[in-house]
């Protein structure tokens, strides 16, 4: 049986098979993720005209100089506006802090913590609200909400480090045209999303999460020179602090009342130089108080939580004094609300893309007139939207046309189609508000109930318009979303048809050689079967919404009924006597109590790994290790982040000796690494005390010699141990090596550096998983020192458990299972598929100057650890796996790679792509489904990710073995040549 | 030669009656057990779910050791009372070993799920070691071909396998609801993995039944 499938063959339908799935991936993505706006341009005068049928563009007026604009606007909106506006925004301040929940105010200690603030709510000096935010809560997404009244499109998540300019019809860009001057402190994402607006700034780094001090000194040191000034109309007041305590802290941290008194010291300040005073002549001013975004428990954003989603509108000011404050802030409004309102208290036209309705209560100092005026604008704008969106709401439409048919209207429920619904509602309420407007001033004041009538009725209208336009999906261009599927589902194909004939080839190559052997390679066992089924129910499992959120679950539980099956499989092999003494069960079977000791230990660390996070999301709350371990005390934590790590590093030091060979070499390269583990402990020792020191110069320094001596000595392991490792061509050494296991023919052993290979594989794979090891021991947060211990015992029982395995045993399915224990651990460090989980502190670790590639790839290093390290273990596994040394006696080098190489490299790669291809086409499926950007979109960033991780880590496994193989070839041939010449 | 063949067909008709007993007092009692429990004294697996899992292994624990010890192999060296005195002796191995696996695959751990797990293991170890104790006692050969190589040999190995694999599988089936955010209250750690091992270990047993029927039929036809 000749090998249909040769190297070279093999590599390019691999590389093929990857390119395709990239360019797929990347159509897909950009197809699916929405980034363009519904409407292009900016609204105009024509705002406050209503809809017509034919579009008008009249450009006259956006040539008027500003203060004609003001004055036009102000005519035709016939509001009298605010003056000048105060935005505060407290990045992370949940919305539950000021209002309280559930009809129930504060806790005692936060409603202390801000006292003037309640008490002018208490007053009823202020009104708010709880604005719920829309996932994805973080901070640039948020923004252009509140600012534009539109919902982002879900990649600005990934925008969000590269923040670009807002472009779309905004807030203020408005203000700008009506000859606005503004100005702003804090985030500097603001700067980043309208360069040049501002005419006075200081932006700060929002990324700096250590900083929890001075980020907010840098914004209020300018309080007092510019509330004194009246040559402003906007100040954007943007406050970090908050969010940096909660991520160090979390909601319940000790930073986080003094932060909260020092964010009312600042209301207070604004409220009592600018607004109580409103006799200075700089007109009326108005201070909101807004939050981008709530926080979790731990002070993490990202998801779509209650408590991440609970951000606070707060407005003082109004002129009005509202009595029952309670009745506002309970019903819940969205956080896009927040740009309609402010555009018609300031009296500048709606954005074109808001999605918002105007927040009833603001209007309560204006006259009856004034607020509905407001009501009508607004549905005039969210109208024009959705003349745009919906083809049939057009004006051929004899309903929209308006008065010719009173009677259709006059009904009171309104039912069908959206495109009639929209009309009936809209309908109905400018009737109502005609009819009002027809009676004379005397007779209006009795009637309340008609004026309450119509208010209901335009509420109805906007708020069913704004439920649907924000629940829309924008068109998907459906040409490539096909295309992008079609081409994953190609390489999907390629790369399972290669693993497929592989594994025939594998197959008949060992058939041809044991023929003898009873064990026949026709059954398929159970543990096969069970690897397959796996991915099929992970398949399965991913199409429900509440699967994905608690993934955790079904990893550690396939993973341990994977191990449970192998330990079965043990036992069929475990022979034992007649005799009916268990004391002598494992004598003789020292290689399978090897392997069952293996697996004892995968489950019980399995399960341990498993109780340290609760993980997903609707359980969090549930008790488990890590949580304990933090109420015990910081002291805790750290001593058994300090012991694990010595136990890790011994560990290693004892995996290093495993390998036999005490060559002067590899003493150097274990002593060299053992140097920079005690340089890791020292680094937390002394450092990670407290929260403030892990800031200063001299722990980034000392981080960052770590990171540079840990990659100089890895890749000086990898380039120069093939070439210093001595090469012997006696025939007596197999002997003592302790993994050579195989009868490999003496003839193969001279001719191929296989023992030498071996050695080297070993030796550099140790020096990748040891420097993982430490990578990880610096940057996870403290309580993940253990579980990455524990997923570093894993590894080594998998390793020892696959080299004490038979000649026949499945290579693959061993691979498998270290890919499905590399993603159970993934979650087992307290990922989860919400983006919330992302550890954003400690990808600051060791760094001087923000930069945004780097902590991308920290950020990447910290939440991809465990598929990572799994794949990286594949080295070593490589060089302690037998199986590939059953090879025919005409084997070539390009053989021996291929046997070495394939599984290792095909089984990740066409795992992952399976799971990548079945889920683009769940998301496909899903994309009109309810939680599709708040649990499937974050999802597939993630599964994207690990796309990426197992590339990397595949990558990274072949170039290692085809450098080690070919250094060591050639080396070989040199030292064979020269042994012939001297003979 | 012909005594062993002689031992194997008396081994089976035993088997046969035997099953037919099983099927009268295990399959029967058991959801009769249930629909009693709910019924007089108004406690089912929901409300009280250690008491109704300990109420289910009272019951069954007579049935089973009594039954199987009629079908204990090498009945020379092995009385009647010996094969029920080690069946009582697997009781707890076999409770042991269940809780371990439950809690390996992911069972909550705590003083407060304590009688749960106990009950609940004590429960599967009625379906699955118990009656392999009693039949086999400590025969390794017999034991790893039930349990590692699933290759029942005769009609006691039939009805002793399939009731103790329908079992596992059932409760490994009955896991994958929990996670689910359906917040019902049988969503519980023991209760719907309690309700998928009673469904399993319930077809596992009418299956076996149908097996050994259909070999008794075959072997019938085969001696005349």
């Amino acid at each position: 049986m000749s090998s249909s499938l040769t190297c070279t063959k093999l590599t390019l339908l691999t590389i093929t098979g990857v390119t395709i799935q990239i360019i797929g991936l990347s159509l897909f993505v950009y197809g699916f993720f929405p980034v363009k706006p519904a409407l292009s341009g900016v609204s105009g005068a024509e705002s406050f005209r209503a809809p017509t049928c034919t579009p008008v563009h009249n450009q006259t007026d956006s040539d008027l100089p500003p203060h004609h604009l003001k004055s036009l606007y102000e005519e035709l909106s016939g509001i009298a506006p605010f003056d000048r506006l105060v935005l505060m925004v407290i990045d992370g301040l949940p919305a539950e802090f000021v209002l309280g929940k559930d009809d129930k105010p504060p806790p005692k200690a936060l409603m202390d913590a801000m006292p003037y603030t309640q008490s002018l709510l208490a007053n009823g000096m202020a009104i708010g609200y709880h604005a719920k935010a829309a996932p994805p809560t973080v901070t640039m997404p948020r923004l252009k909400a509140m600012v534009s009244g539109a919902i982002g499109g879900f990649l600005d998540v990934a925008f969000n480090f590269n923040t670009q300019a807002l472009l779309d019809d905004n807030l203020l860009g408005q203000f700008l045209k009506i000859g606005w001057k503004m100005v702003m402190f804090g985030d500097e994402t603001w700067l980043k999303l309208f360069p040049g607006l501002f005419t006075r700034h200081d932006g700060v780094g929002s990324f700096f999460v250590k900083d929890t001090v001075q980020v907010d000194q840098n914004v209020s040191r300018h309080l007092g020179d510019e509330l004194s000034r009246d040559d402003w109309d906007l100040m954007v007041l943007h406050y970090l602090g908050l969010d940096h305590v909660g991520h160090i802290g979390g909601r319940n941290s000790i930073l986080m009342a003094p932060k909260l008194l020092e964010m009312d010291k600042v209301v207070n300040m604004i409220h009592t130089t600018v607004i109580a005073d409103q006799e200075n002549g700089q007109g009326q001013t108005l201070l909101v108080v807004v939050s981008d975004h709530g926080m979790t428990y731990n002070g993490n954003h990202g998801g779509s939580s209650f408590e991440e989603t609970d951000s606070l509108a707060l407005f003082i000011g109004l002129r009005n004094h509202v009595s029952d404050y309670a009745l506002y802030t309970l019903n819940t409004v969205y956080q896009v609300d927040i740009a309609p309102t402010l555009a018609l208290l300031f009296g500048v036209p709606i954005p074109k893309n808001n999605v918002g309705v105007l927040l009833s209560g603001t209007f309560g100092s204006f006259t009856d007139d004034q607020q509905l005026k407001a009501l009508e604008l607004n549905s005039w704008q969210l109208l024009r939207l959705l003349q745009a969106q919906l083809p049939g709401l057009s004006c051929e439409n004899s309903l929209c046309d308006g008065f010719s048919d009173d009677q259709g209207c006059r009904i009171n429920k309104c039912i069908g189609n959206i495109e009639n619904m929209i009309c009936c509602l809209y309908l109905k309420a400018t009737m109502l508000h005609s009819s009002w407007r027809l009676k004379d001033v005397s007779s209006r004041s009795y009637g309340r109930e008609d004026y309450s009538g119509i208010v209901a009725a335009y509420y109805e209208f906007l708020k069913t318009a704004s439920e649907w336009l924000s629940r829309r999906v924008t068109d998907k261009p459906v040409n490539l979303l096909a295309l992008g599927v079609a081409a994953m589902m190609l390489s999907c194909l390629i790369l399972l048809s290669l693993i497929f004939s592989f594994y025939k080839e594998v197959y008949y190559t060992k058939m041809q050689q044991c023929f003898d052997s009873k064990y026949s390679m026709h059954t398929w066992s159970l543990d096969e079967t069970f690897v397959l089924g796996v991915i099929l129910i992970l398949v399965v499992s991913m199409g429900s919404s509440s699967m994905v959120e608690e993934e955790q679950y079904i990893w550690h539980f396939v993973t341990t009924t994977l191990n449970m099956l192998l330990l079965r499989k043990m036992m069929q092999s475990l022979l034992v006597e007649a005799s009916r003494s268990l004391f002598r069960l494992y004598k003789g079977n020292k290689k399978i109590a090897f392997q069952m000791c293996s697996i004892f230990v995968l489950i019980i660390s399995g399960r341990t790994l498993r109780g340290w996070h609760q993980g997903g999301v609707n359980w969090t709350y549930l008790p488990d290790i890590s949580k304990w371990l933090e109420k015990a005390g910081s002291n805790h934590v750290k001593s058994i982040q300090l012991v694990s790590g010595l136990l890790m590093i011994s560990l290693c030091l004892f995996a290093l000796s495993l390998s036999g060979s005490r060559r002067k070499i590899s003493l150097v390269v274990g002593f060299s690494f053992l140097m920079f583990g005690l340089l890791v402990l020292q680094h937390i020792q002394k450092y990670q005390d407290n929260i403030f020191a892990s800031s200063n110069y001299n722990a980034t320094l000392s981080v960052q010699i770590i990171f540079a001596g840990l990659g100089i000595a890895t890749i000086g392991t990898f380039v120069a141990y093939p070439w210093l490792m001595p090469i012997c061509v006696s025939k007596i050494y197999s002997s003592h090596h302790s993994f050579m296991s195989g009868s490999v023919p003496i003839e193969i052993q001279n001719d191929y550096p296989l023992l030498e290979l071996k050695n080297s594989l070993y030796l550099i794979g140790w020096a990748y998983l040891f420097c993982w090891c430490l990578l990880q021991l610096l940057l996870q947060q403290p309580i993940n020192a253990l579980p990455m211990l524990l997923l570093f015992v894993q590894i080594l029982a998998s390793l020892i458990y696959a080299s004490n395995g038979s000649v026949h045993h499945k290579q693959w399915v061993e691979i498998a299972a270290l890919y499905y224990l590399g993603m159970a651990g993934h979650f087992a460090l307290g990922n989860s598929n919400t983006l919330a989980t992302i550890d954003v502190a400690g990808a600051f670790i060791g760094m001087s100057s923000y930069s945004t590639l780097l902590s991308g790839i920290l950020m990447f290093i910290i939440t991809y650890a465990s598929p990572s390290f799994f794949l990286l273990s594949l080295v070593m596994y490589i060089s302690v796996d037998t199986s590939y040394l059953v090879i025919p006696q005409k084997a070539d080098s390009e053989h021996l790679l291929k046997n070495m190489l394939a599984f290792p490299c095909l089984v990740p790669l066409g795992l992952n792509s399976i799971i990548l291809t079945a889920y683009t086409i769940v998301l496909l499926l899903m994309r009109n489904h309810l939680f599709v950007w708040s649990v499937f979109s974050p999802k597939y960033l993630y599964v994207c990710a690990t796309t990426l991780c197992v590339y990397i880590g595949v990558s990274f496994v072949a170039a290692t073995v085809i450098y080690s193989y070919l250094v060591l070839a050639i080396r070989k041939r040199m030292q064979g040549f020269s042994s012939i010449d001297t003979r | 030669m012909s005594t062993n063949a002689k031992v194997s067909a008396d081994a089976d008709a035993e088997a046969e009656v035997v099953c037919v007993q099983l099927m009268l007092g295990l399959v029967l009692p058991l959801p009769l057990t249930l629909f009693i429990a709910h019924h007089l004294y108004s406690i089912n697996l929901l409300s009280h779910p250690s008491l109704t899992l300990s109420l289910i292994s009272v019951i069954q624990c007579p049935i089973v050791l009594l039954l199987y010890g009629r079908l204990r192999k090498n009945r020379k060296h092995c009385s009647y009372l010996k094969a029920v005195g080690r069946g009582l002796l697997g009781l707890p191995i076999g409770a042991l070993v269940n809780a371990l696996g439950a809690i390996a695959l992911g069972a909550p751990v705590g003083t407060q799920y304590f009688s749960q797990t106990l009950n609940w293991s004590l429960m599967m170890s009625l379906f699955t070691i118990v009656p392999a104790a009693t039949v086999f006692g400590s025969s390794w050969k017999d034991w790893q071909r039930i349990f590692a190589h699933t290759k029942p040999m005769g009609s006691v190995d039939i009805i002793i396998c399939l009731p103790a694999h329908g079992a596992v599988i059932g409760a490994w089936f009955g896991a994958w609801p929990m996670p689910l955010d359906w917040e019902r209250p049988w969503q519980e750690w023991p209760i719907c993995v309690s309700y998928g091992a009673i469904a399993g270990y319930l077809v596992a047993m009418v299956a076996s039944f149908g097996c050994v029927a259909v070999r008794a039929r075959l072997q019938h036809v085969k001696r005349e």
